[in-house]
């Protein structure tokens, strides 16, 4: 006797012809190895992403995007709607986890070389996502309209607009306008919840595609051991199985964060009011901006700030370059530079963002 | 199927069984505990929301001819007083005295204190007794019967 | 008879005559002439306290005393002024009385110096509505010529007969309708039914007269913040005379009015925290009428901001009990001079209640249960409030949504206040309405704050709830993996 699922297949297949793809999928082989834990970290990353999207369409359920009813709106929703303050809480504290987790992923696969070919373009789009979640953060930040958010904003913008040539007219096209305020406040949300999601959306598809295409990447010296060394689990249903344990645990910890540590809300932003004491951006962005505050107003001829973007903006191209300038991984040699480069930069990461966070 | 139809599972088989129902009912669990707040959240709530930068007072026919109403603004209590000439006029109903809240006195035509016999006139100015400044002023704007408060900014 | 021969006369019969007074011949000639001419002003100086310390006509007129002959005296050149008019005139006195050396060193006098200064910065050194002078020169209060001491019972200064010197200007409607059309013109007729006015009419110097309270010299209107009578200077001022023991001695009232006052509610408010509403002694005695008010119309004048209370007690059945008794009605309760903010100690039977001071010895009588009966009830809705407000504070702290019971709490606060007034009725029926719709609004945020700290514990045991799932889950997940991996002997080699 055909179990339901089992007709259901049948009818599908009848007219897709799915058995190609249904056997693809079954030869998913992931390697195991002592690395292997870090292959969940973009799984993890993409559940959270997935959280953002559910918890996010809920909130534009009651969230009003003008500078008179953004904050109260949320104030409604984390008082008055049944379980708002749960979702709300919780899609705060994925964003978090949400770049923490991408973070960590882009790590790993940098130290494990992942990106050498033939996965070039995967990594590509996997730093092209990684930035776009930045800006979903930094959008996002901005539309409870609050005091924090605001200025956090006026601060984020200026340094925009401080970079050589198109700093004005960047500054301008994300503001809105000249200053912050209500104009500012559509951009983000339209920022937030149609643009970045769309070209995400095109990204996260390519990514995967050439995921599942390519299958996953071997730490480098593993072609060399034995055949019978090389151990491996399909991936369906064990690896599956296991990504989804992981996603468990982690919505839990998402469920715990948000009874226990509710996100603030704090006060409505009044542009006319001075900006409080110690304001600083979310801690993604902390290292960054503690570096621009070390760097001296003048350096020779060239403004300070303008130097620290430019730094940091060419820091950000060169790691993303790193498959083109990293010969030897591609070789299939070990790369010690690289592994430096690496942990210099981690650590130069950790230390900024915690005296940042102390300051 | 053949004649064992009785055979006795064996303790694996138990144990598979006890484990597939777990996982299964835990499941269920899961689901449901995911979805309850879902839906709960998707029905919208009785309330409307309060604005603290506006607020809808009710309609104009809710207000009597000549007479003062306390109303809450966020969390400041303002006096709504309707004007024998049918006109609706918004204060802080915090006297400046020393904060107690005013109440309109139909007989005397004015905003009282009780605590002290402090008056303000029907343009909130402050007229008699202690209170040293005028009550501040709120924007009235009538739509289709409604009244909403705002600040005046 | 022409100039000339005149003064040839008067020579010679001064010279018959022979010279009386401390003036040498030499010295005042411009006296001499001029007494012998029958001149009335001479006359009248003759009388002053300026002749009588040697000061010559030259002194204010200018020009040369010595000299006998007239044009050589009355020379413009030699410093002669003629009779100043308009400011000149202060300007002259202020020759010498604003002079330390002239003062000090050469009449040896006690007198200030800063009367000048203080004339032109006060109220009456504005200009006058000609437009070319202050309102008031020295000799506007001190009289011309025949100026004495204010000790001396004939000066128009001395404190005798300053009200009758303010009053000349200050009770004339036409001359001051022309500078403050809304200004009062009977503060000397309000002066005389006075304490202070009917005493001062009697005779006595020390009572208060126009100066004492609004300066001599630097008068300021009583609006401006360094005036004497402005409100926050008031209580200070009356104190210089009313709070000197030795001062009032023989007048038979109290001198710690000052002391009782500073203490109490009115005093802290006005001295301490600048409230202009807060009663000075002016608030409740008056300005120039001054007179504690009588036993029964007490609440009349607490009556004026008070309102209510006044209104309650005076349709209750003690407003009659206690004129009766010539009880001072508020006064008898919350004290006169050291009214302090009342509490709800003062009602009821307890050992700081003001009711048993009489209906304590009749603890069977109606009045002694509605007294407790009262301070019951009160005591219950200052309870309540603290429980909401407790409630409350405990939501906030959870970081529960609370505003709108926040917002409530005014009004159990206002049920409070309106309770409190409400006592004076005395009726125990209309407290108790008042009384009980504060403890409803108080259930009411009671519940609601309950309602969001249980809402708080909810959140929590969800929590555990759904971490009890997701772990049953988990568990049975990764159990469910392992086995299906020993089945299947895994991890897989890659073939």
């Amino acid at each position: 006797m055909k179990t339901w699922w089992q007709r259901l297949y049948g009818w599908v297949n009848d007219r897709v012809h799915l058995e190609d793809l249904v056997e693809f999928l079954g030869k998913k082989y992931v390697p195991v190895h002592s690395h292997s834990v870090w292959y969940y970290f973009g799984g993890v990353s993409l559940f959270l992403f997935i959280i953002q999207v559910v918890t996010g369409i809920l909130l534009l359920l009651y969230y009003k995007g003008s500078d008179t009813l953004a904050f109260e709106s949320i104030q409604f929703i984390m008082a008055k709607v049944e379980f708002g303050w749960l979702i709300r809480s919780i899609h705060s504290w994925s964003a978090n986890l949400f770049v923490l987790a991408a973070v960590i992923h882009m790590f790993s696969v940098y130290f494990t070389k992942a990106y050498r070919k033939p996965r070039e373009m995967t990594w590509l789009t996997g730093m092209l996502m990684l930035g776009l979640a930045l800006a979903f953060g930094f959008s996002g930040y901005l539309l409870p309209w609050n005091e924090l958010a605001f200025f956090a904003t006026k601060v984020g913008t200026d340094i925009a607009g401080s970079v050589p040539l198109i700093g004005e007219s960047l500054m301008v096209f994300l503001r809105g306008g000249e200053d912050v305020g209500g104009a500012t406040l559509s951009r983000m949300f339209g920022f937030h919840v149609a643009i970045l999601p769309g070209v995400f959306a095109v990204l996260l598809g390519i990514h995967l595609l050439l995921v599942q295409r390519q299958g996953m990447s071997e730490p480098l010296g593993m072609e060399n051991s034995s055949e019978a060394e090389q151990k491996t689990m399909p991936f369906f249903p064990n690896f599956l199985l296991r990504d989804l344990l992981l996603w468990l645990l982690v919505l839990n910890v998402l469920a715990v964060l948000a009874v226990l540590f509710p996100w603030e809300l704090g006060h409505k932003a009044d542009p006319f009011s001075p900006a409080p004491a110690g304001i600083k951006p979310e801690w993604y962005f902390l290292f960054m901006f503690q570096t621009l505050k070390y760097i001296p107003a003048q350096v020779l001829f060239v403004d300070g700030e303008v130097l620290g973007i430019l730094m940091f903006g060419i820091a950000g191209v060169l790691w993303t370059l790193v498959p083109f300038w990293d010969r030897k991984s591609s070789r299939g040699e070990q790369n010690r530079l690289v592994n430096y480069v690496g942990i210099a930069v981690i650590l130069f990461v950790i230390v900024l963002t915690i005296v940042g966070w102390l300051a | 199927m053949s004649m064992d139809e009785h055979v006795p599972t064996p303790p694996q088989a138990t144990k598979r069984n006890f484990l597939k129902y777990v996982l299964g009912g835990g499941l269920v669990a899961w689901v449901v505990s995911v979805l309850y707040p879902i839906f709960a959240y998707l029905k919208p709530p009785e309330e409307g929301e309060v604005e603290v930068s506006s607020i809808k007072a009710g309609k104009v026919g809710e207000f009597v001819k000549d007479s003062g109403t306390i109303i809450r603004f966020g969390n400041k209590p303002l006096i709504l007083v309707r004007l024998s000439s049918g006109e609706l006029r918004a204060f802080s109903a915090t006297c400046t005295h020393l904060d107690c809240t005013v109440q309109y006195r139909k007989d005397m035509g004015v905003i009282w204190c009780a605590c002290h016999n402090g008056r303000y006139d029907l343009t909130g100015r402050n007229i008699a007794g202690p209170p040293p400044r005028p009550l501040e002023e709120y924007k009235v704007i009538i739509q289709d019967e409604e009244i909403s408060i705002s600040k005046k900014v | 008879m022409n100039i000339r021969l005149m003064h040839a006369s008067v020579r010679i019969m001064l010279l018959a005559v022979g010279v009386s007074g401390r003036v040498a011949f030499s010295q005042d000639q411009c006296f001499t002439c001029h007494e012998a001419l029958g001149d009335v002003p001479a006359a009248q100086y003759k009388t002053s306290v300026h002749f009588l310390r040697g000061v010559s006509c030259a002194g204010c007129h200018g020009g040369d005393a010595t000299k006998e002959d007239m044009e050589e005296a009355m020379n413009k050149a030699g410093g002669f002024i003629g009779v100043p008019k308009g400011d000149e005139i202060s300007k002259a006195c202020a020759r010498c009385h604003a002079d330390a050396a002239i003062m000090i060193k050469q009449y040896n006098s006690p007198l200030p110096r800063d009367q000048m200064e203080l004339l032109g910065s006060s109220v009456h050194g504005q200009l006058s509505t000609t437009g070319k002078e202050s309102i008031a020169q020295c000799t506007s209060c001190h009289g011309v010529h025949g100026i004495l001491p204010n000790n001396n019972p004939r000066s128009p200064v001395h404190p005798l007969n300053i009200p009758t010197a303010c009053a000349s200007c200050h009770s004339n409607a036409a001359y001051m309708h022309a500078y403050d059309p809304a200004m009062p013109i009977d503060q000397l007729a309000k002066y005389r039914t006075s304490v202070h006015g009917k005493r001062n009419a009697h005779g006595d110097p020390k009572t208060a007269q126009c100066a004492d309270c609004h300066g001599t010299h630097g008068i300021l209107s009583a609006k401006a913040v360094k005036s004497q009578v402005y409100p926050t200077n008031i209580p200070g001022m009356c104190a210089r005379c009313h709070a000197d023991p030795k001062y009032m001695k023989g007048y038979g009232i109290p001198s710690d009015q000052f002391k009782k006052y500073s203490t109490s509610v009115h005093g802290k408010a006005l001295l301490e925290k600048n409230d202009l509403g807060a009663p000075a002694c002016n608030g409740c005695h008056g300005n120039h009428g001054a007179t504690p008010p009588g036993v029964e119309s007490i609440s009349k004048v607490c009556g004026t901001c008070h309102a209510l209370n006044a209104e309650l007690f005076s349709t209750s059945p003690h407003k009659k009990a206690f004129d009766k008794r010539k009880l001072p009605e508020c006064e008898t309760c919350h004290g006169n001079h050291e009214t302090v903010a009342a509490t709800d100690a003062l009602l009821g039977v307890g050992p700081e209640a003001v009711c048993t001071w009489c209906h304590g010895k009749y603890p069977d009588s109606r009045a002694y249960h509605v007294a407790q009966a009262m301070r019951g009830l009160i005591d219950t809705l200052e309870r309540s409030e603290k429980d909401a407000q407790a409630r409350v504070s405990e939501a906030e702290q959870k970081g529960m949504e609370i505003g709108e019971a926040k917002f409530k709490l005014r009004e159990i606060r206002q049920a409070r206040l309106e309770s409190r007034t409400m006592v004076h009725s005395f009726d125990e029926n209309k407290f108790r309405e008042v009384v009980v719709k504060g403890l409803g609004v108080a259930s009411v945020v009671s519940a609601a704050a309950g309602k969001e700290i249980d809402e708080y514990y909810f959140r929590r045991l969800g929590l555990a709830i759904s971490t009890v799932i997701i772990t049953v889950v988990a568990v049975s997940l990764y159990l469910t993996i392992r086995r299906m991996e020993r089945k299947h002997v895994f991890p897989l080699s890659k073939n």
